[in-house]
């Protein structure tokens, strides 16, 4: 019998970034198939080539055997494929049987609801559960809404089952929940294919396994014959990494993290008990799966958001005591010399629709270098400004006036550096500040961070990339369900930072 | 886009709106050849014009209120109400004859625009402290500020001279002097504010400041931006202006505080807010081009028995093209057999 389905060759660049890389994926009916990777293998990617709302740039897609080519999720969910995303596509306000009602339209819409009312409760009997229709949306629990989604899918006639990391935002129990009734899907004879990074999840309840990394397909093997070691080398590759520098020139302690915890948020997880401290003159790299607190920890650090409990506290450059700025604005931090490269550069490291002169003006204004309170200097802006872009090697500017949004990721990276680092910080809390930008870009900004420290500065490098965090930090913290659950020195072993970040400590 | 193809859009949309208004004119029993001649005479006909400079104002006034607020991401729709306090305010500093003659209409603008910004303060601390919808408690406000000055007016302040529900005149000292050619001393005051509040939101710190406050108040809070207390000062000046044209409004034409002299004042000025994107420059001109409709309008109620509503009608029908024409400035048109 041919697979339920298969990708060969897939290939899918963004603007220069290459995506996937010649990935391939067979799936069988009736097997539950996992697809293990780091963030940013391809694994979502890929799966978003699968659903339809990728189109790739080569490759073939079969399903039971039949090539195909689909212009948007319709077509893929025709051919009998249903993706459940990480965030859900549910209207909160409305009903679970109008939502499955929406996806899966029923002539009228009187006659549709009963007759969809009857095939969510089929669905949710068969699966061993029940799900009342009328209730709404959001009145469901997390774990709730996503059977809903999976209902909505298998009503639509799903033969193939996409599941994008769904243990995520789930507790223990209900994850255990779910892959038990996963697998009973599969059972039934459908194709499920789980996307995942936890490797406890794949070896208890998946038939096969595919490894992805930097968006090419490593390998398909059975986990049951692989140990949890040869399948964390596989995920995270075994190049080795030369550390670069030797320490050298490590001073006193900068950055105090003590019990550092937040609020929950429903669906995240929050930081529980984050404690570290970083020096000055040392790049201290947070390394972990994303969505294990690495946001409310870069967000406790910058100000963005208060912490709910712990102390954060810095030591200034000259200055003999601590101070404590757990609840300073994030204005009083920039004074105390705190810079921030934050993850999302396009929503908070730039105003998009303004300037570039505006966009690096708005870091110094208030210090008074470019006019005074009632009279701005433009004029001095733009000079700074142009210095400052010539200085960070900031390209594509046809003019200082353009909006910022026009600069490429890697440039309008290299605009928030020239701001962050043109008044030499004392502490710099980097938030995956490469993510997305080429090799290139990626040099550019991991050379200004390394310059950085050398000159003094205590670095925080948060980054769900493994590779970034062992080449350039001095020591490395494994974040893991908002704590900081490991510490190695540089040279880190690859493998065991690799094995602490997905719970095998 | 390039700004002449955005500006061919407006003024192609305006054009429609003005159209489709004619239209609805006509067939309410005017003439088509008056329609053209009642509007042609407010630039060509000394008097009418006269009445446009006059009426301008406090629509200037108004709009710049509206724009100031807007640009802090304050949606201030209780102009109106902010103006019925400048009124009050303005009135009572004449009623209680407080201070010299000579100081007396500074006077007056000062607690006008003082109780302008204490009335937006109520919506401006629910909004920063407990988060309450600016839009809805601005416009809410607007009725108690109106019932209380229907309660002055027909109580404690009604003219006792003539029994009708207005303040009794204000003396010659508190009416804003004629500058000939029948226009008053409101229109160069409200310039002088538009001078100030276009230099504030293009070349003081604060109007930088409020530029990342519109475009994107969480990156401008995360580099420093001193987000409350500047959108505190543009909220403070957006009220304060509105209570300015509250005072411009029964000093300069009636010379009493009268129970409607607000009506239509507040909508307008959202409107010439919107139409210059929120810029207080540009603002002015469409002051003007208002308030050439105002008394268009005002004529036609006069002369056709056309309803003044109607004139609300057509600024929300221009409304409603221009913000239209926003899809062609943002989409390009690609017509597919």
């Amino acid at each position: 019998m041919a697979p339920a389905l298969e990708l060969s060759g897939i290939t899918k660049f963004f603007g220069d970034f290459l995506a996937l890389d010649a990935a391939h994926l067979s799936v069988d009916y009736g097997e539950v198939h996992a697809l293990l990777g780091e963030n940013g293998a391809g694994k979502s990617s890929l799966m978003n080539v699968a659903a339809g709302l990728y189109s790739p740039d080569s490759g073939s897609i079969k399903v039971a055997g039949a090539p195909c080519r689909f212009s948007g999720p319709r077509e893929s969910m025709q051919r009998g494929i249903g993706m459940i995303h990480q965030n859900f596509k549910l209207v909160k306000r409305f009903t679970i049987a109008e939502n499955v009602l929406l996806a899966n339209p029923r002539g009228s819409f009187r006659a549709g609801k009963a007759a969809i009312e009857r095939e969510i409760r089929e669905k949710a009997a068969a699966l061993g559960f029940n799900l009342e229709p009328a209730r709404r949306i959001d009145r469901l629990s997390i774990a709730e809404q996503q059977r809903v989604e999976i209902i909505k899918a298998l009503v639509a006639g799903a033969g193939i089952l996409i599941l994008d990391e769904p243990t995520a935002v789930l507790t223990e129990g209900e994850a255990q929940r779910l892959l038990a009734m996963v697998r009973d899907i599969a059972q039934a004879g459908a194709a499920v294919i789980l996307v995942t990074h936890k490797l406890r999840d794949v070896k208890a309840f998946a038939h096969r396994v595919t490894i992805m990394r930097g968006g090419k397909t490593v390998t398909t093997l059975d986990p049951a014959r692989a140990t949890a070691d040869d399948l964390t080398t596989l995920m995270v590759g075994s190049n080795v990494v030369t550390p670069s520098r030797s320490t050298k020139s490590v001073g006193e302690n900068r950055l105090t993290v003590t019990a550092l915890a937040s609020a929950t948020v429903e669906g995240l997880t929050p930081l529980v008990d984050a404690t570290f401290s970083v020096r000055s003159g040392e790049i201290y790299g947070i390394a972990g799966v994303g969505g294990n607190g690495q946001t409310e920890l870069a967000d406790a650090l910058v100000g963005g958001r208060q912490p709910s409990a712990g102390t954060i506290a810095i030591k200034e450059p000259g200055s003999p005591t601590l101070a404590e700025i757990t609840t300073a604005t994030p204005r009083q931090r920039r004074d105390h010399g705190i810079a921030s490269v934050p993850a999302d550069r396009q929503s908070f490291g730039l105003a998009t629709s303004l300037s570039i002169v505006d966009n690096f003006a708005v870091g110094f204004i208030h210090d008074g270098r470019f006019g005074t309170a009632a009279r701005i200097d433009r004029g001095s802006m733009r000079r700074a400004t142009e210095a400052a872009v010539r200085e960070f090697e900031v390209q594509g500017v046809r003019s200082l006036w353009q909006r910022a949004g026009l600069l490429s990721g890697g440039n309008a990276q290299k605009l928030i550096l020239a701001r962050e680092f043109s008044r030499v910080p004392s502490i710099i809390v980097a938030h995956s500040p490469t993510r997305g930008l080429d090799v290139r870009a990626c040099a550019a900004v991991h050379g200004r961070l390394v310059a950085a420290r050398d000159a003094g500065a205590a670095v925080v490098l948060i980054s769900e990339d493994l590779d970034e965090v062992l080449g350039i930090s001095d020591r490395i913290g494994v974040m893991t369900r908002g704590r900081i659950v490991a510490e190695f020195d540089a040279p880190a072993d690859r493998h065991a930072v690799g094995r602490a970040m997905v719970d095998h400590v | 886009m390039p700004a002449w193809k955005q500006a061919v859009a407006v003024a192609g949309s305006i054009a429609t709106g003005m159209l489709i208004s004619a239209v609805i004119l006509i067939v309410s029993g005017v003439p088509a050849s008056d329609l053209v001649n009642e509007f042609a005479m407010n630039v060509f006909d000394r008097q009418s014009f006269q009445a446009v400079l006059v009426q301008a104002a406090p629509l200037i006034l108004v709009g710049i209120a509206a724009s100031i607020g807007f640009r802090a991401r304050f949606w201030n729709l209780g102009l109106e109400g902010q103006m019925v306090w400048g009124g009050i305010a303005a009135t009572a500093v004449s009623i209680y004859h407080i201070g010299p003659d000579a100081l007396r209409l500074p006077l007056m603008a000062l607690f006008a625009m003082l109780a302008g910004m204490a009335w937006v303060a109520i919506p401006a601390f629910l909004r920063m402290r407990f988060a309450v919808n600016e839009i809805i408690s601005t416009l809410l406000l607007n009725y108690v500020a109106t019932y209380f000055l229907y309660d002055l007016l027909y109580g404690p302040w009604k003219d006792a001279s003539d029994a009708y529900p207005h303040s009794p005149l204000y003396a010659s000292a508190e009416r804003l002097p004629d500058l000939g050619h029948g226009v008053n001393a409101a229109l160069p005051l409200a310039l002088v504010f538009v001078l100030i509040v276009w230099w504030f939101a293009e070349f003081s710190r604060s109007g930088f400041y409020l530029k990342f406050i519109y475009a994107n108040p969480a990156m401008g809070q995360l580099v420093g931006v001193p987000i409350i207390p500047v959108v505190w000062t543009a909220v403070l000046m957006s009220g304060a202006l509105a209570a300015l044209g509250g005072f411009v409004v029964p000093s300069g034409i009636a010379g009493r505080l009268t129970e409607g002299f607000f009506a239509g004042y507040g909508f307008s000025g959202v409107l010439i807010a919107f139409l210059a994107r929120n810029n207080a420059a540009t603002a002015a001109v469409v002051a003007v081009l208002i308030a050439m409709l105002f008394v268009t309008g005002q004529s036609f109620q006069i002369f056709y028995q056309i309803p003044f509503a109607m004139v609300q009608m057509i600024q929300a029908i221009i409304v409603m093209c221009v913000a239209a024409s926003e899809f062609f400035i943002r989409h390009r048109i690609r017509l597919q057999r």
